[in-house]
């Protein structure tokens, strides 16, 4: 189980390295995207491990909330864009 | 035990596509091709880490269920909105 | 009455109480009816049943598309004009766009009032244009 995590971990590295790295705001926020379902997951791996399902009432919760943050930040960016274009 | 070797394989498959679909990120593609393989690697990889998990914590499955068809939503509606919001990128910028 | 919206009420409020005692699945069966109605067109049971079925078969479809896309690199990108039914309930064309955008090798990128979906596609072979 802490070899999975271990894993995770890894894996998290790249859409933090690429939301580090990337000069196209799309990227950027696919990164961000990627990164939320990630972490969710790992609360959720992290709570099984550990045997203590309030830890995983957390990842459960964020995960039906979902990111809706991110879909406004989107709708945003798209009217400044059409904005800047008139 | 059986169940408990099926989690595994269940754990192990997602974490596979999370690799195998957040490797393109860092590439030169334009995002809708990554979007592509983030649905791959978000979507059903957690999926099946999921259902991973729900085989090893039967016990708590009304949540987890929920979790999962939430999952498959939002992650879903949040790819057709990035999408639909960063199409025309590519022709006027 | 919106068979969708009932259902999905329902399913929410007995995964988030976990109790399916009856009392408990008549409180949820009155919060669900009693919940402020969304308008929208209304469709008859066997287009829900299909749309849910197709729906449902999404889910093999897509560990499907997935596996053949590492199998066989799909480098190429194009974009595709398909045909919907204008007068569908929005609930309707909702469960269309999750089942287009949720296989991994077709996304929904716009919503046509007209009844077009534009859907952007992986492919294995450049597009002939």
């Amino acid at each position: 189980m802490t070899a999975f995590l271990v894993i995770m971990l890894l894996i998290l590295g790249i859409p933090l390295y690429a939301a580090w790295k990337g000069e196209h705001i799309w990227s950027k926020m696919l990164a961000f995207a990627s990164i939320a379902t990630k972490a969710a997951i790992m609360i959720l791996l992290v709570s099984v491990q550990r045997d203590d399902w309030m830890i995983g009432i957390v990842g459960v919760i964020i995960l039906s909330v979902g990111n809706g943050a991110l879909m406004l930040l989107a709708q945003i960016l798209r009217r400044l864009r059409d904005v800047a274009n008139l | 035990m059986i169940l408990q070797w099926i989690s595994y394989a269940c754990i192990s498959f997602g974490l596979f596509l999370w690799l195998w679909g957040t490797w393109p990120l860092v590439g030169r593609r334009s995002p809708l091709y990554k979007l592509h393989f983030l649905s791959v690697s978000d979507t059903l990889g957690s999926m099946a880490i999921m259902i991973g998990v729900l085989l090893r914590i039967p016990r708590e499955w009304p949540l987890l269920v929920l979790a999962l068809i939430s999952l498959a939503l939002w992650n879903t509606i949040l790819g057709y909105v990035l999408a639909y919001c960063s199409q025309g990128e590519d022709t006027d910028g | 009455m919106n068979y969708l919206n009932f259902a999905l009420r329902l399913t929410i409020w007995l995964l988030l109480t976990a109790d399916f005692g009856l009392v408990n699945l008549a409180i949820g069966i009155l919060v669900s009816l009693l919940l402020p109605q969304g308008r929208g067109g209304v469709a008859t049971l066997q287009q829900w049943l299909s749309t849910l079925g197709k729906v449902a078969m999404a889910v093999p479809r897509a560990y499907i598309e997935a596996i053949e896309m590492m199998v066989r690199p799909h480098r190429h990108e194009a974009i595709v004009r398909e045909p919907v039914d204008p007068t569908r309930a929005p609930g309707l064309i909702f469960l269309d766009i999750f089942t287009i955008t949720f296989t991994p090798k077709t996304i929904v990128l716009h919503y046509d009032e007209e009844g077009w979906f534009e859907v952007h596609q992986l492919v294995e072979r450049r597009p002939e244009k």
